[in-house]
Order: C-alpha cells, then sequence, then structure tokens
C-alpha cells in the first residue's frame, strides 16, 4: 500500500516537489496506479528472463576524433552561463 | 492516387509552383490554426526557403523526387536545428536544439517543406492531446472533439488539410489512436525500423517515429524514406521497403483476429472491424479466429516499464543546460526541485513518481523486473499468433476521439486514459508494426479506426492489406478544412 | 585489545582512447571548458549512445592483464542520480554483467588481492565551486573509465600502496591509461573498517574519497585506522559514510548531505545493445598483450641472475623494460646491460618522469653492440665505460669512439714499459704496498690505465705490477 512517506521518498528521488496540500490525493492516485500495476501478478510467467526487445548485439563506433562543437552553440541554450561555463547560482 | 504523387505530379508539370502550393498551406494554418491549435510553431521562413529551392529546380529542368516539394509538419518531439522544439513542455520553452533528428536530416536530402512543429501532449504522456502545456488540438470533424494522443497535433493538420503529411511518434498508439480518431492513416514502424535519434525520448524501448498521412500509398512513400540504419542510433536496423508491395494481390492472404482484441471495444467499434474483415473476405483473405490472452497483461506492464524508463529519461530537465529554469530558489538542490515541479505538468509528474516507484529499491523485483519478463511472454504470444495468421486485425482504439475535456473531469478516473490505450499497447510491448487506418464513423460522425498489426519488419504486407481495404471501401472522409488540391 | 585493518579499493581509470566512450569527441587533457563536447555528452534531449570499440577492448585488456574471466555477454546499464556534473541525470555503467570477474593482483608478499569485477562506465563533467556559485565544464564528461573493484582483502597500509603502484604499472605497461594521479586519470577511494585481532567478521566500513597521491592514500588510512580504533576504544561505533579527505588537515570528514538519496534504480540501458565477447576475440586481444612487469621480472631473476633490486628498477617502466630487452639481444651476459643502464644511465635520468620517457640518445642496438665488444674482450671494461659515456652525450655509436687500436689491447712490451713508468711516478704508493698496504697498489694501476687511456687490462696490469715490483 502506498503511503504519504513512501510519497515523499519517491519525490525526493525524482526531484521534484509536492505540495503538502497536494500531498494526500497524489497519494491516492498513486494508490490507483499501483493497484493497476499489481494486476501483473496475476499473469504467470513460464518463460524465462527476457533479454531486451531486439536482438541487436555489438554495435560500436570506431575510436575516429570528430569536431567537438563551438562552445557558443554548447552554450547557446543554456538559462545562465559565465566564461564559458554553464552556470548555477547559489540563489536566485 | 494518393496526394504525395498527386502534388508531385502537379509540381512536375507546373500545374503550382511550390512557393504558391506552401503559400496557400501557410495562410490555411493561419486563418485555422486559432481554432484546431495544431500547430506550437509555424516556420513559414523556412518553408519559403525550402519551396523556393524545389521551383529553382524545377525552374532549371531538374528533375524532383516524390517527396520533393510536398509541404509536411513534424510533431514538436523531433528535433529541428535552431527551430523551438518544445514537446508541449514549459520545461522546454525556448529550446532550440543544435542539431537535427536523423528522420528530419533523411527528409531534408528528399528536399521537403516544413511548414512548422505541430502539438502534442506533453513529452508524448497523454491519449488526448490535452495535457499540451499549449492547449489540446481539436479534431478537424468536430471541434468538441478531441484529436487524440499524443501526436494529437499532426493528425489535426493533416485531418484538417494544413499540412499533407507529418511525423509523430508512436510509444504505446500516439500516432495511430490520433490517426484513428481524425480519420486518417497512421503508421507505426516495427521497434528499430526507423532512427531514433534527434526523438526526444518518452520511453527509449517503445519510442517509434512513423508517418501520419491521408492514405495508404503516402504513408508507404514517408516511410519508404525515413526507415533507414542509422549508426547513431544502436537500436535502429530499418526495414523492407513497401511501395512496390502495395498494389499486391491479397487472396489467400490469412488475417487473424484474437477474440480478446474484441472484448471490451465499444459494440459500433467492434461490429465496424468485423465488417471490415467481411469485406476482406470478398477480397480473398482468410479470418482466423485465435485466442491472446496475454493482452490482458499488456496494458499495465507497458506502463509498468514505459514509465520506468521516461522517469530516468527525464531526469535532465534540471535548469542547468536548456530550457526553463525557476526564477527563485535557494541552492542547487531546491533549484532543480522547482525547476521540474513548476516546468512539468500534473501527468508527467505523475508518470515520473510512478517509474521511479517500480524502480525503486524494495519495489524493483516486483514491478520492473516481472514487467521485462511478462514482455518477453508477450512478444512469445505474438510470434505464436503469427503461425497461423500473416497479419492481425484489431480496433484502434476501444472509443471514438473523447470528448473536449472528458479525460479530465472532475469526475474521472486517471486510469481511464490509461485503459483506453488497450489495443494499441500490446504493439508497442511486443515491437511490432500495426497501421491504423479508418474504417467507419460512429452515430455522430466521428471516425473509427482499425489496425493492421504485422510481423516484424513487415510493414509491407500490412501496408498492402490496407492499401487494398482502402481503395475497395474508401472510409476515408474529407472535411471542411485547410488546402484543398 | 590490538585492532586490524581491512580494506578494499574502488579505482577509477581513465581510458586513453582518442575518443570517449559515447562520441566522437576527443578526450584530450585539458582544452578551453566545453570546447570538447556535442549534443551527445551534454546529453540533449533526443541523443543517443553509441559505444566506442576501443573501449571494450581496453577493458578486456585490464582484466587479462588482471587474471579475470572476460564474460561472453555483458550489457550496459543506467545509474540513476541527479547531480549537476551528470547531464543525463543517469550514469551509463554495468551493474550486474561487467566485462570482467574474478582476476587477482599478487602482492610482493604473498598475499593476493582479488578483484571483484571491472566494468566500464562514463565519466562526469567538472564542477568548480566559487563562493556558492556553481560552473559546470563538460568536457570531462563522457571520457570512458573503467572501475577496478576488489575484495576486502587489504591487511595493512605497505600492502595498499604496493597495489596502487602496481596496478599503475600493469596500466600503463599495456598501454589502457597513463594512470596520473595527480591529474585525475587514476582515482582511488579506499573502503576501511577495522576489526579486533583474530576475528573474522567486518566490521562497519567508511569510504574514503577525493586522494590524490600513494603518499595521501597511505596517510589517509592511517588517520582513519586511528580515528576508528579510537572511537570504537572510547565506547562509539563506527557510522557508515563517505569521507573525503584533506590533504592540508591531514584528516578525513563527512562528505555526503543527507539530499542524496542511494537508490540508483539501475535498469538495463535500453538505447545500446547487448555486448558479445567471442572466446576467439578474447584470445586475439590476449595475443596482442605485452609481457607483463611480473613476467618480466621473473625471466631477468630466474633467466639471466639479475639480482631482484636491479630487475625491479628494470621492469618499473615498459619503456625500459623494452630497452632492455633489445640490448641483450644474443648477449652472453645481460648483466651486462643492466648494469650499464642502471648505473651510468639512469644517472642521467634525474626524476621518474625521466625514467619513465627514457629520453635517451643512445638506443638499444647501440649499447647491445657495445655489450657485445665487451663480451667478445676486444674492449676492456674502463675503455666500455668511457665510450658510454661520449656514445650517451652524442647519440653515435660505439665505434666512433673506439678504434681498432683500442681494442687491440697493449702488448707485453707496451704494458711493461708503462708499468715501470708508473712504479717510478709513485715511489710513495709504491712503498705502501711493499709495506703491506694492498690498496695502494689501485694508484699505480691507475696510472697506467691513465697512460695506456683505458686501453690495457686491469688484471694483466696488476700481475705486471707485482711482478715488477716483486
Amino acid at each position: 500500500m502506498v503511503t504519504r512517506e513512501d510519497i515523499e521518498n519517491i519525490a525526493l528521488l525524482s526531484k521534484l516537489f509536492v505540495d503538502e496540500k497536494d500531498l494526500d490525493s497524489l497519494t491516492e492516485e498513486m494508490q490507483k496506479i499501483v493497484a493497476f500495476a499489481d494486476t501483473i501478478n496475476n499473469a504467470e510467467v513460464t518463460t524465462g528472463e527476457f533479454d531486451n526487445i531486439n536482438n541487436l548485439s555489438n554495435a560500436f563506433r570506431k575510436d575516429e576524433v570528430r569536431p567537438s562543437l563551438p562552445v557558443e552553440e554548447i552554450l547557446s541554450n543554456a538559462p545562465e552561463q559565465a566564461e564559458d561555463h554553464f552556470l548555477v547560482r547559489k540563489r536566485a | 492516387m494518393g496526394q504525395i504523387k498527386r502534388i508531385h505530379d502537379m509540381l512536375v508539370s507546373g500545374e503550382i509552383t511550390c512557393t504558391e502550393l506552401t503559400k496557400r498551406f501557410l495562410e490555411e494554418i493561419e486563418n485555422s490554426n486559432k481554432e484546431l491549435n495544431a500547430y506550437i510553431t509555424v516556420t513559414p521562413e523556412t518553408a519559403l526557403a525550402q519551396a523556393a529551392a524545389v521551383d529553382e529546380k524545377l525552374a532549371r529542368g531538374e528533375e524532383i523526387g516524390m517527396l520533393e516539394g510536398v509541404p509536411m509538419t513534424l510533431k514538436d518531439n523531433i528535433s529541428t536545428k535552431g527551430i523551438p522544439t518544445t514537446c508541449a513542455s514549459k520545461i522546454l520553452t525556448g529550446y532550440k536544439p543544435i542539431y537535427d533528428a536523423t528522420v528530419y536530416e533523411l527528409l531534408l536530402k528528399e528536399g521537403v517543406v516544413m511548414l512548422g512543429k505541430t502539438n502534442m501532449d506533453e513529452f508524448a504522456m497523454g491519449s488526448s492531446c490535452e495535457t499540451s502545456y499549449y492547449g489540446g488540438s481539436k479534431n478537424p470533424h468536430s471541434l468538441d472533439h478531441v484529436a487524440g494522443g499524443s501526436s494529437g497535433g499532426v493528425a489535426s493538420a493533416v485531418g484538417a488539410n494544413l499540412a499533407v503529411y507529418g511525423l509523430g511518434s508512436d510509444t504505446g498508439g500516439s500516432i495511430r489512436q490520433p490517426a484513428s480518431f481524425c480519420g486518417i492513416v497512421g503508421l507505426k514502424p516495427t521497434y528499430g525500423a526507423v532512427s531514433r535519434y534527434g526523438l526526444i525520448a518518452y520511453a527509449s524501448s517503445f519510442d517509434q517515429i512513423g508517418p501520419i498521412t491521408h492514405d495508404v500509398e503516402d504513408a508507404a512513400i514517408v516511410f519508404d524514406a525515413i526507415a533507414k540504419y542509422d549508426d547513431r542510433d544502436s537500436t535502429s536496423q530499418g526495414s523492407e521497403p513497401t511501395l512496390n508491395g502495395l498494389y499486391d494481390d491479397i487472396a489467400g492472404k490469412r488475417i487473424g483476429i484474437a477474440n480478446q482484441y474484441l472484448d471490451g471495444v465499444r459494440e459500433d467499434v467492434k461490429q465496424a472491424v468485423l465488417d471490415a474483415a467481411k469485406a476482406y473476405e470478398s477480397m480473398g483473405a482468410e479470418i482466423v479466429y485465435f485466442e491472446l490472452p496475454e493482452l490482458d497483461f499488456a496494458l499495465p506492464c507497458y506502463y509498468i516499464l514505459a514509465m520506468a524508463e521516461a522517469s530516468s529519461n527525464l531526469g535532465r530537465y534540471d535548469g542547468i543546460r536548456y530550457g526553463y529554469k525557476a526564477e527563485h530558489y535557494n541552492g542547487t538542490h531546491d533549484m532543480i526541485c522547482r525547476t521540474r515541479s513548476e516546468g512539468f505538468g500534473k501527468e508527467v509528474q505523475r508518470r515520473i513518481l510512478m517509474g521511479t516507484y517500480v524502480l525503486s529499491a524494495g519495489y524493483y523485483d516486483a514491478y520492473y523486473k516481472k514487467a521485462v519478463n511478462l514482455r518477453g511472454a508477450i512478444v512469445e504470444a505474438f510470434d505464436r499468433a503469427f503461425g497461423c495468421c500473416d497479419v492481425i486485425l484489431a480496433p484502434t482504439a476501444p472509443v471514438t476521439a473523447f470528448k473536449s475535456g472528458y479525460l479530465f473531469g472532475e469526475e474521472t478516473d486517471p486510469l481511464e486514459q490509461y485503459l483506453s490505450d488497450i489495443c494499441t499497447v500490446p504493439v508497442n510491448t511486443a515491437g511490432l508494426p500495426a497501421v491504423s487506418i479508418p474504417c467507419g464513423e460512429d452515430s455522430e460522425g466521428l471516425p473509427i479506426g482499425m489496425q493492421l498489426i504485422g510481423k516484424k519488419f513487415d510493414e509491407k504486407t500490412i501496408l498492402n492489406l490496407a492499401y487494398k481495404y482502402e481503395q475497395s471501401e474508401s472510409k476515408f472522409k474529407e472535411t471542411k478544412w485547410g488546402v484543398k488540391l | 585489545m590490538r585492532y586490524e585493518l581491512v580494506a578494499g579499493f574502488e579505482t577509477h581509470v581513465e581510458l586513453q582512447t582518442a575518443t570517449k566512450i559515447f562520441c566522437s569527441c576527443t578526450t584530450a587533457f585539458g582544452g578551453d571548458p566545453n570546447t570538447h563536447c556535442c549534443p551527445v555528452c551534454i546529453g540533449l534531449p533526443g541523443t543517443l549512445p553509441k559505444l566506442n570499440e576501443k573501449v571494450v577492448e581496453y577493458a578486456i585488456m585490464a582484466g587479462l592483464a588482471t587474471n579475470c574471466e572476460i564474460a561472453e555477454i555483458a550489457k550496459m546499464d543506467r545509474k540513476n542520480y541527479c547531480y549537476p556534473d551528470l547531464p543525463k541525470a543517469y550514469q551509463i555503467s554495468q551493474y550486474d554483467k561487467p566485462l570482467c570477474e574474478h582476476g587477482y593482483i599478487q602482492l610482493s608478499n604473498g598475499r593476493r588481492i582479488r578483484i571483484l569485477r571491472i566494468h566500464i562506465e562514463e565519466d562526469a563533467g567538472k564542477l568548480i565551486h566559487n563562493h556558492g556559485d556553481t560552473y559546470v565544464d563538460y568536457n570531462r564528461g563522457g571520457v570512458p573509465l573503467i572501475e577496478i573493484v576488489t575484495e576486502p582483502d587489504f591487511r595493512s597500509i605497505d600492502e595498499a600502496k604496493e597495489y596502487v603502484e602496481r596496478l599503475q604499472q600493469i596500466m600503463r605497461y599495456i598501454g589502457v591509461s597513463d594512470c596520473r594521479m595527480q591529474e585525475g586519470s587514476m582515482r582511488c577511494d579506499v573502503n576501511i573498517s577495522v576489526r579486533p585481532e583474530g576475528s573474522d567478521k567486518l566490521g562497519t566500513r567508511t569510504e574514503i574519497k577525493n586522494m590524490n597521491s600513494i603518499t595521501n592514500i597511505a596517510k589517509a588510512m592511517e588517520y582513519e585506522f586511528d580515528r576508528q580504533v579510537e572511537l570504537i576504544r572510547s565506547g562509539g561505533a563506527v557510522v557508515q559514510e563517505t569521507l573525503r579527505y584533506d590533504d592540508v588537515t591531514g584528516t578525513t570528514s563527512s562528505m555526503r548531505s543527507k539530499e542524496d538519496a542511494h537508490d540508483y534504480r539501475y535498469f538495463r540501458e535500453p538505447d545500446l545493445v547487448t555486448i558479445n565477447v567471442p572466446r576467439d576475440r578474447v584470445e586475439e586481444i590476449k595475443s596482442k598483450l605485452p609481457e607483463l612487469p611480473e613476467q618480466k621480472f621473473a625471466r631477468y631473476t630466474s633467466e639471466y641472475e639479475i639480482p631482484e633490486k636491479d630487475a625491479a628498477l628494470l621492469t618499473k617502466y615498459r619503456s625500459i623494460a623494452e630497452y632492455f630487452d633489445k640490448a641483450i639481444e644474443g648477449l652472453k651476459s645481460p648483466k651486462t646491460a643492466s648494469n650499464f643502464i642502471i648505473g651510468q644511465i639512469f644517472r642521467r635520468l634525474e626524476t621518474e618522469a625521466d625514467k619513465e620517457a627514457f629520453d635517451v640518445k643512445t638506443s638499444a642496438v647501440q649499447l647491445n653492440e657495445l655489450c657485445k665488444l665487451l663480451e667478445s674482450g676486444k674492449l676492456k671494461n674502463n675503455l666500455a665505460k668511457t665510450a658510454l659515456e661520449k656514445m650517451l652525450d652524442s647519440g653515435d655509436p660505439v665505434t666512433k669512439f673506439v678504434s681498432e687500436s683500442d681494442m687491440a689491447g697493449l702488448d707485453d712490451a707496451t704494458l711493461t714499459e708503462y708499468c715501470q713508468n708508473a712504479i717510478a711516478a709513485m715511489s710513495a704508493a709504491v712503498a705502501d704496498y711493499k709495506s703491506g698496504k694492498e690498496k695502494a697498489l689501485m694508484a699505480v694501476l691507475g696510472n697506467v690505465m691513465k697512460q695506456s687511456r683505458g686501453r690495457a687490462d686491469a688484471a694483466a696490469v696488476t700481475a705486471k705490477l707485482k711482478e715488477l715490483i716483486g
């Protein structure tokens, strides 16, 4: 059963804030969704461990240098930058 | 004749210049977008420059390709260099990629005219286009109804003749369901057929880019152009070309119908599909009924895996390198949390939380690991099914287009949105190709869609069967909107 | 009650491939900030990783060189956590199917340090903190790493030091990394705990990070051992935590804040495919591995009877060992070449860096020629030594400095003449020798050698002098 505390921990891991006032309704919603997910327990899986959806292997790239992009392009979407670095100020 | 071929002929014969054609589309978009809300970003400069290049080629007497000069649109989760790509999310406001998605690069080589980026559910998470930060897109058949999701904007645009075709993405039905709701064609390729490089990821082992078009021939032409191996995408393989197989005779082809697929869909939808089966029989195909009990678990299996992958894929949105950043914060951790909580919509946040939950210590085995193994069982089940048939016929959605606001009303269960994906999701879970085509309409005149599901990399057969039905039954209904050729 | 130390190492080694692990940006050290980046390594939405084949090859080489089993099937996983230096908010690493497992490194005291696993992963970018603000440079983001994890087999700080040195040596020998701790291409984290001597239960361990030299590793381990013992002796309990070593104060202090949860939610990386390593590929890579330091050491000491101390010096750097191997081709006594290298040549190479670079004007072939002349008796030891000095100064072969006549040696008449000259010139020394001071003869001998410009054979001179003096 998903608890309020579970949601708080999950939110921390997900780097999301959950407002105190929303916590109860969110917990209820999550309980419904988890109960929905729980229905897989009714399935009997007799097949072995599934690997992945494509059976490809060894997709490799040669170790050859290609030019990197100019720093202006790399920083072009940065909300804040300084001295060719991405910047996160202490507070705003 | 498909729209693309018609336009190609018109351009080659000089009946219309590419610039004139493009201008007409841009005008219609201007007229109609307020009501339909199909486009997020219209790109007249880009489109007209591309059109001018095509006209120059024609003026020089050079040959042009089939897709050259045909105005199209891209769902706004496909990266376009220098052009805003938002995923219909506040958190990517103003984001301009510094590279083009592979599919766009391929189409640019073909000489396409890109009219703009179309609306979608935020980060492709939704079934009605209503989780979009920019509001939902409307159904060209009825403004009171949704276009569907998550490629709602593309479907709305194509259905309303505001683009000849578009590229959408399908993770759990997001190409097929809006195509079905809007009465047009939507193809989800086999997982790995089309490169995902440049597609902003929702669920990496489910996502595929595919065409949304007016007719099956157009879907084949576009698919053949984009289904190429891409060495930047380790999971890409390309696929077999489809256009030449479109016109093959279908007598003797075995079409399977899973009984479980017909349960739980609305009666009129079920009837439309059964009528289609009869039509196929009259064309010489054989109908085979079979059981696919694993379908019952496809939906929770899909949601566990998709949400898990999504929670990881969306971890990177933290306001440091691009996109929205919280205005007020104290410390890095605070900044990141505020940015994400303010930037992501409610549905996206719900799915991130759920995805984190099923991967977290203590729950990984019970949910994620179990779902992975269940996925294997579903893949095997479809494999077995194809032992008795060549394609599987099924409804695309259990219903027709929702009324606007229905899924997010006061009384609506958050699960209802997920349950409406019941027909499309098993296909993504098994990594198979499927095409949705219109097969009727309901009492309100809203289109009903059916899908043909094929074996891996067998887009050729499903498009062949789709084409034959389309030519024979012509269930496509034109709308009042957009450019009329 | 006495306590013993128990430790394990987790070492991150930067692989010296030309490009990053998942994109084709250069891995070159330095570079202006954010100039070695592309959409993939800054994790732009929609980008996908593509695995560098050399990274897999280098990891397998590292595994083979440390006696590991190489996996037939390996995969990549996502390790999810949020930090500004990690652009995707997950690190692509390997969780439960690493490339290499169950190897070991043998120490000189006989203990085997078991290597639990070696896996490949990507490095994160660099953060610079300035007055609380954070500056981020992603040049280092995506640089390929191997992580080498040992079992908690260490029982002393000396063992730890030796392990790190041997690991460095091996990685440099096989050419997968330059392992420079100061530059960050090798980073060691130590897990350390204490327990009563004789106990076989493991105590609570702490993890120490941020030690950028072997000296600091030793100091940190010493400090932490003492701290833990002191804590337990005073009735406290060791808390499992991550500590950083401060080399200014020589202390460890807690590193993590409570905002960092430790749930990495590992799951298979869906954007990458399985890595298959067929056995013939392993054999192919194995066949291209150079002889390892411990193999060379064994060969030098047992086959060539070179003293262990000298063998250690010769094998320390691959450059020297390979020089030596070439210089001894066809020699009856490799020890001759060894002496020249460790004596005269090393004298010109002051620092460890110089020794490793081994930028010496005389080629191994030229040294080989010199040694052959010495062995054949054509050249005398003293002459050989002076010749080598001139060779090292100029880069010219021995034949430039030693003529036929030099090599002919002295005939008896000339030898007698020189000896008589010396006896006459050095009467004091002769007198000393006659009165019983054996060593005084050396001075007289030196005089003869000087006259002969080194051409005389020392033994023959000694005999002649004794004969003449009486």
